[in-house]
């Protein structure tokens, strides 16, 4: 009679169960249960939001010390502490805990393990290596675990002495792959290109390589997943320069200083054609004969997160030597340029700016940056990741403090860690726009 | 507004500005309306007070963003006593020296490889006796090269560990440095490395105690264990409680340095390797002073024996090779307290 709302428990109980059963229903049409739906795949049940119950209101309001994570938090930071010539590791481990993707993927407690014994699995380890980062604890973390599974899953790592961020990267992207499915010996050929476990939902983008016959000007096109993309630097054996520095504005809003190369230069160098020289001829499937081509990268897929890995460690003939030189990069970059379907405009030398930049589908955030310093053979790892939107911050192993984004900016850069504004949704109907990234 | 009955394309200005403004009215409604019902059942329900923090709360985890200090207000270099345990021996490791200790544990390093060639020649050969000496004295070498790099292993506070100090024959009977047995015993073992010495007394004088040569932790089967043989048990009490301890139930003062010896060499030896001397019956035969001058340093007179003790303990190696043992032993006579030798000398 007093005219308000009022809130039933019952009707309510009755109201999430008819719910519930209607999730379940739906979840067992859609084909492929994205990790971005609120049912956990495989459970097709709701995650509900917590309520509280009367005794769990009458404890809080004897308890009034609270908090809420704010910008200005420490929680989600934590030191790593360097077990040996670890310190590879650790940046890598610093830029896969701030990921955002990855790490809503595993504070929601999404991963099931699949392998026989759950301490061997590294997909478990990472899942308590993301709770322990972020419990807010402010001493160092020993991830004396992880290098223990790593070794034992990857041979070709194990052993006490330096070695490189980028193939510690790769090699625990492939042994979380398998883990995700309960592969821990690597027989089973697992084809990423329809594998849907985390790892490839994330990182997984796919390569594609023109191969055009100059006769016939027939193309032969393969597709082949990769997980990072390695880029030639200037001042390396391979030739750099086909076209001249500075000719085009600055694509991707960076600093274009003439003389000084961009990450969208190393991008353009990376996905020109390349004319095959006269050793290199190939037999042409069309026209049947061998003739000289011209073959040309470009992406056909791009990963939720993409990592960019300069080559600076050389290893050739000649020499071993490290290439420093500043390669500047940008805090946003779009991918639009370099995509397959953007291969016609650049025919005839053009790099197309995208003319609507409402599109943001191919629009990257840089979060995570692992620099080297050093030499070849003796050097030491550090990284910049992104934290709160705005803020960065410099984990040189057990120690975290506040940086610039200038700081980061003007970094040398070894690995460059990107993400995805704006997720799609991917469903055989239509793509939605679904959440923002930041 | 029924909309299906119209086109767009036929309305004038300001009837669009109205459609638009009407469906924006919608929607602000819509969220408004939205979020009012959350605060209302908020309220309703009891929880609203929920959203409230507390300042101090909220302090603990600012970030800090000073000069030396890193963002939780910690000085930086301070970790230097982290500590974990190996997943593969359970030993306790200090955090910044795993990953060697792990490489070596798995046997990946370049060491290991050797070391394990040799433990298997060694168990091979345990009954051959001089022959082995020259490859003891090698892996001596590696293993105590090994040791001092991790220290965690060997080191014990009152034990030199640049010093070779086990018996060769006690290697030479039980494999490589005389605890093991060649039966790795992974399952039943004590770390005696954290034990206090009142902990080992107590149980040394109810279990057998062997440290495993592979698992570098002690036996816990009853004191007639037949896994060890006495001398075995004898020697792990001396290590550990210097020379006045025995086995429980048997009473022995015998210097147990070489399983070969005969009682007179063993009097010998034990006057030999004994610095202190006071107690020793060496006092009375001239032929011990000879042997003992071979010593080196050692016991040239009475009155400097006390006070070369320390010297003598470095000086050992390579002396009284006749009985078969170029290893320090702890002086056997009752009653002055050994292991201060090493004490001092740490």
């Amino acid at each position: 009679m007093c005219k308000d709302y009022v809130y039933d428990k019952d009707i309510e109980q009755i109201a999430k169960e008819e719910q519930g059963e209607a999730l379940k229903l739906q979840a067992s049409t859609s084909k492929e249960v994205s990790h971005q739906q609120c049912s956990v795949p495989g459970l097709g049940e709701k995650f509900p939001t917590w309520e509280t119950t009367k005794p769990e209101l009458e404890l809080l309001g004897h308890n009034p010390r609270r908090r809420r994570i704010t910008s200005s938090f420490t929680i989600g930071l934590r030191g790593l502490i360097n077990l040996g010539n670890t310190c590879f590791m650790n940046c890598i481990v610093q830029a896969l805990t701030h990921t955002p993707i990855l790490r809503d993927f595993f504070l929601s407690d999404r991963h099931r393990c699949e392998m026989p014994s759950p301490e061997l699995c590294l997909v478990c380890e990472m899942s308590s290596l993301f709770r322990e980062l972020y419990s807010g604890n402010p001493s160092p973390h020993v991830p004396y675990k992880l290098l223990h599974l790593v070794w034992i899953h990857a041979r070709h790592l194990a052993g006490y002495r330096q070695q490189d961020a980028h193939e510690f990267l790769i090699a625990a992207l492939d042994v979380l792959h398998r883990h995700c499915k309960g592969d821990d010996v690597g027989k089973a050929a697992n084809n990423p290109n329809h594998c849907n476990c985390i790892i490839d939902q994330i990182f997984t983008g796919g390569l594609q390589s023109d191969v055009t016959c100059q006769a016939c000007h027939g193309v032969s096109t393969t597709i082949d997943p990769c997980w990072d993309i390695s880029l030639d630097l200037p001042g390396s054996c391979t030739s750099f320069w086909p076209m001249s520095p500075g000719r085009e504005s600055s694509v991707n809003g960076e600093s274009h200083i003439p003389g000084i190369t961009t990450l969208t230069d190393c991008l353009r160098r990376f996905t020109r054609p390349e004319h095959l020289g006269s050793s290199a001829k190939i037999k042409c499937g069309s026209c049947q004969s061998y003739q000289e081509s011209t073959k040309q990268l470009t992406m056909n897929k791009l990963p939720v997160v993409a990592c960019f890995h300069f080559k600076r460690f050389e290893h050739s003939a000649k020499q071993r030597r490290k290439i420093t030189t500043y390669i500047s990069f940008p805090l946003e970059l779009d991918m639009t340029p370099f995509m397959a379907s953007s291969k016609e405009s650049r025919m005839n030398g053009q790099l197309q700016l995208p003319t609507n930049s409402g599109n943001n589908e191919n629009k990257y955030s840089l979060f995570a940056v692992v620099n080297h310093q050093g030499t070849l053979e003796s050097g030491h790892y550090t990284s910049f990741i992104r934290h709160h939107k705005d803020q960065w911050f410099k984990c040189d192993d057990a120690v975290i403090t506040k940086a610039s984004i200038k700081d980061v900016l003007d970094s040398e850069g070894y690995l460059l860690f990107y993400h995805k504004q704006v997720l799609e949704h991917e469903s055989e109907k239509v793509k939605e726009m679904n959440t923002q990234a930041y | 507004m029924k909309m299906e009955e119209m086109s767009l394309s036929g309305l004038d200005n300001s009837k669009l500005e109205a459609i638009a403004q009407e469906i924006y009215a919608d929607l602000v409604e819509d969220s408004c309306l939205g979020f009012c019902f959350e605060v209302h059942r908020a309220v309703k329900c009891g929880y609203f007070f929920l959203d409230d923090t507390d300042p101090d709360s909220m302090k603990d985890f600012e970030i800090v963003d000073q000069p030396g200090l890193d963002i939780f207000g910690q000085v930086f270099n301070q970790w230097k006593s982290k500590e974990c345990v190996c997943p593969n021996c359970s030993r306790s490791i200090a955090a910044s020296r795993f990953a060697p200790h792990l490489e070596k544990c798995l046997g990946m390093g370049r060491n290991s490889s050797r070391i394990a060639n040799r433990r298997i020649a060694n168990s091979n050969n345990m009954n051959k006796s001089e022959s082995d000496q020259e490859d003891n004295d090698d892996i001596n070498d590696n293993d105590w090269s090994y040791g001092s790099e991790k220290k965690g292993l060997w080191y014990l506070p009152f034990q030199n560990p640049n010093s070779p100090r086990r018996s060769k024959s006690l290697k030479h009977k039980n494999g490589k440095w005389g605890w093991s047995n060649g039966n790795y015993n992974n399952s039943t073992g004590i770390s005696y490395e954290t034990l206090g010495p009142e902990e080992l007394r107590s149980l040394l004088t109810t279990q057998c105690g062997v440290i495993s040569e592979h698992t570098k932790k002690m036996c816990t089967r009853s004191l007639r264990c037949p896994q060890h043989t006495d001398e075995q048990r004898r020697t792990v009490r001396i290590y550990f409680l210097g020379p006045s301890a025995v086995l429980p139930e048997v009473e022995s003062s015998l210097d147990n340095d070489s399983f070969d010896m005969t009682d007179s060499q063993a009097l010998i030896s034990r006057l030999q390797w004994d610095g202190s001397s006071d107690l020793s019956p060496s006092d009375s035969g001239s032929s011990k002073t000879s042997e003992n001058q071979g010593w080196g340093l050692g016991t040239n007179s009475s009155e400097s024996r006390k006070t070369k003790k320390k010297k003598s303990h470095l000086s050992l190696v390579g002396t009284a090779s006749s009985l078969g043992s170029n290893k320090k032993k702890k002086p056997k006579p009752p009653a002055p307290p050994t292991p201060s030798i090493y004490d001092d000398i740490n």
